[in-house]
């Protein structure tokens, strides 16, 4: 197992707070994504590139505890706008756009996510084979159950999302340090 | 489910939308054109529900015999009420009809019996809005539709459950797609009385976000409050304060607050006194009796058969019922004028103010009224301990008191309370138990070496 080479890129407007597990090949926020802005990476938030390298898009808000983990070769891709809550650990291969994942969900690496999807709270999305979820799906409940979202409200969500970004962007550099450019 | 209005656009059509699974009614088809009064614009749905269709249809057609049976049926046999409202009119002479098989419950007369038969022969066959037969098709629980539809069934989450679709009293679908949403019912806060005098004890905020009581009756505000303190525990506070203030250059290493629980500690095979400071809040003197309840044992793990055999201690309160002063402003008291002005502030405690019982040589006695001053009296115990004791002192005390009340009864409201007319000196009895806590014991061996410092 060759050693792992931290590389990271981190866009200038992203917010990453000095406090992260970073690990491997990672490049953060992209370079220019039109209405999304930088991506936000809370403290105690952990990415662990181990195999492959992982590109997160932009406006992306990672929450302290969640885990993204990629053991495949092949680079992850992680989307613009998604959010990821407390707890949660994802080693899915590729999300799309305007995802939620919900606290404490645990997405398996068969599966790839769309866009628009919302995963519940302590979801377990673990099928036993590859399986691509489709846009608009929503998984909730301790079953893991599935229905779709017929996309009303999308846009409220999202500017939601934004608010969120922007709060967090002005808020966190004021009480966390932060970690910037390329690091070793 | 809440109703999450899209206020950033603010544009009808309003839905209601659930957070968790990101249903909305637009998928049954509830939208709404304001997003204020919404029960008002749900009213068209409701009235149309096949419960309340199907009701409707009940009433017209018993109308027309209900107005003869509650006309015919005289008034003495009747229910003992009249109802006003035609529906529980219906309601009573329906439940009170005759049903073949079943004997007639009579709480009147005897003489219902033949009378209403009468009435009733000419009741023609109810036909439902609905043929049951036919009802398949709609979806409202008919045999063949349903087995189709299971048929065809790609995932089981297209069913409703049983728990979804038993809340309502109407057969409905089995998709889930055909789902409402359901009504809460409110929840009510309720207010406690006392059981006898029925006076509010709590009563619940008038925000309806809010569940917080607030006390209306405070038991303190009635019963007297009880302190207790350990006399030695303060001689030796005072006693380090003193040598500390003397020896402030030799640093010692313990803390205040160590020091104080060294010196206060109760020390097991030595014997203690106590002190009990009992205020009344009452505007009326009153007439306090201790007991003590059941022995306490306090050794931790020992069995419990050894627990009754051996208690840890043992506490001695005085017997003879004590008076407390009522409570007046300071002003007031005439009894301790002369001893408050006279003496000097000295160390708190034994020559404080007011009066005390002393046997011959100024000793303190120490079970029984020890100190009354304006509307506190301290009373002094003893607690022996023996030499095997463990953990913390605590023991059962019964608080009875009494007191006879001079107040008026509001029905005849006198002017002037103070006046002693004795009109209804009633005498007031209560009791409590509470828990005395006179703190931890300290083993022997350990305390032989702090007291030295």
């Amino acid at each position: 197992m060759p050693p792992i080479r931290d590389k990271f890129t981190i866009h200038s407007k992203a917010v990453v707070c000095q406090d992260v597990e970073l690990k491997g090949d990672i490049t953060i926020g992209a370079a220019d994504s039109g209405s999304s802005e930088g991506t936000i990476v809370h403290p105690k938030a952990t990415i662990f590139a181990i195999a492959g390298p992982i590109v997160i898009g932009a406006g992306c808000i990672i929450e302290e505890g969640a885990i993204i983990v990629n053991r495949r070769k092949e680079v992850m891709r992680i989307g613009d706008d998604n959010l990821f809550e407390i707890g949660c650990r994802v080693e899915s291969p590729s999300i799309g756009n305007f995802n939620t994942i919900s606290a404490r969900a645990r997405i398996h690496h068969t599966v790839r996510i769309s866009s628009y999807c919302v995963i519940g709270a302590a979801c377990l999305v673990v099928p036993a084979e590859d399986e691509i979820l489709d846009e608009y799906t929503v998984i909730y409940g301790p079953a893991a159950e599935r229905r779709t979202w017929s996309g009303r409200g999308k846009v409220q969500e999202a500017d939601l999302r934004r608010k969120h970004a922007d709060y967090l962007k002005e808020m966190l550099p004021k009480f966390n340090r932060l970690r910037r450019g390329d690091g070793t | 489910m809440s109703p999450v209005v899209s206020t950033s656009l603010g544009e009808p059509p309003f839905f209601l939308y659930c957070n968790h699974c990101r249903w909305d009614s637009a998928e049954v088809g509830i939208t709404f054109e304001k997003p204020t009064g919404l029960a008002a614009q749900l009213q068209k749905f409701e009235d149309s529900a096949p419960e309340s269709l199907e009701f409707e249809r009940l009433k017209e057609h018993f109308e027309p015999f209900l107005r003869a049976s509650s006309s015919s049926s005289a008034l003495p046999t009747t229910s003992s009420h009249h109802h006003t409202n035609p529906i529980t009119a219906a309601a009573s002479s329906a439940l009170a009809r005759d049903i073949p098989g079943v004997s007639k419950y009579n709480p009147l007369s005897r003489s219902r019996v033949g009378r209403d038969k009468s009435g009733r022969h000419d009741i023609p066959e109810y036909k439902a809005r609905v043929d049951i037969s036919a009802a398949g098709g709609l979806g409202s629980g008919g045999g063949e539709a349903n087995a189709e539809f299971l048929r065809h069934l790609e995932t089981v989450e297209e069913v409703a459950s049983l728990e979804q679709r038993w809340v309502g009293s109407w057969v409905s679908s089995l998709h889930t797609s055909d789902l409402k949403s359901m009504r809460i019912p409110l929840q009510s806060k309720k207010s406690k009385r006392c059981p006898s005098c029925r006076h509010i004890l709590i009563k619940p905020e008038q925000k309806a976000q809010s569940v917080r009581y607030k006390i209306k009756l405070v038991a303190a505000n009635y019963l007297p409050a009880i302190s207790v303190s350990l006399p030695h525990v303060q001689a030796a506070m005072e006693m380090m304060k003193r040598s500390t203030a003397l020896n402030k250059s030799t640093a010692t290493t313990m803390t205040m607050d160590e020091q104080s629980v060294a010196a206060g500690a109760l020390i097991a095979g030595k014997t203690y006194s106590f002190h009990l400071a009992f205020t009344n809040p009452l505007y009326d003197p009153i007439q306090v009796r201790l007991k003590k309840a059941q022995v306490m044992p306090t050794l931790g793990t020992d069995s419990d058969a050894e627990k009754a055999r051996r208690p840890a201690f043992q506490v001695n309160l005085p017997s003879t019922a004590f008076p407390i002063a009522a409570f007046a402003e300071a002003w007031e008291y005439e009894d301790d004028d002369e001893d408050m002005f006279g003496l000097d502030d000295d160390e708190m405690g034994a020559d404080g103010l007011g009066r005390h019982q002393r046997d011959g040589r100024g000793k303190m006695r120490t079970v029984g009224v020890l100190e009354k001053r304006a509307n506190v009296t301290v009373v002094g115990g003893e607690v022996i301990l023996t030499k095997e004791a463990r953990g913390s002192v605590k023991f059962n005390m019964l608080v009875s008191y009494t007191y006879r009340s001079d107040d008026p009864e509001p029905a005849e409201a006198e002017l002037g309370t103070p006046s002693r007319t004795h009109r209804q000196p009633e005498m007031k009895n209560f009791s409590f138990y509470t828990v005395v806590d006179l703190g931890r014991i300290a083993p022997r061996e350990e305390s032989r070496a702090d007291s030295e410092i």
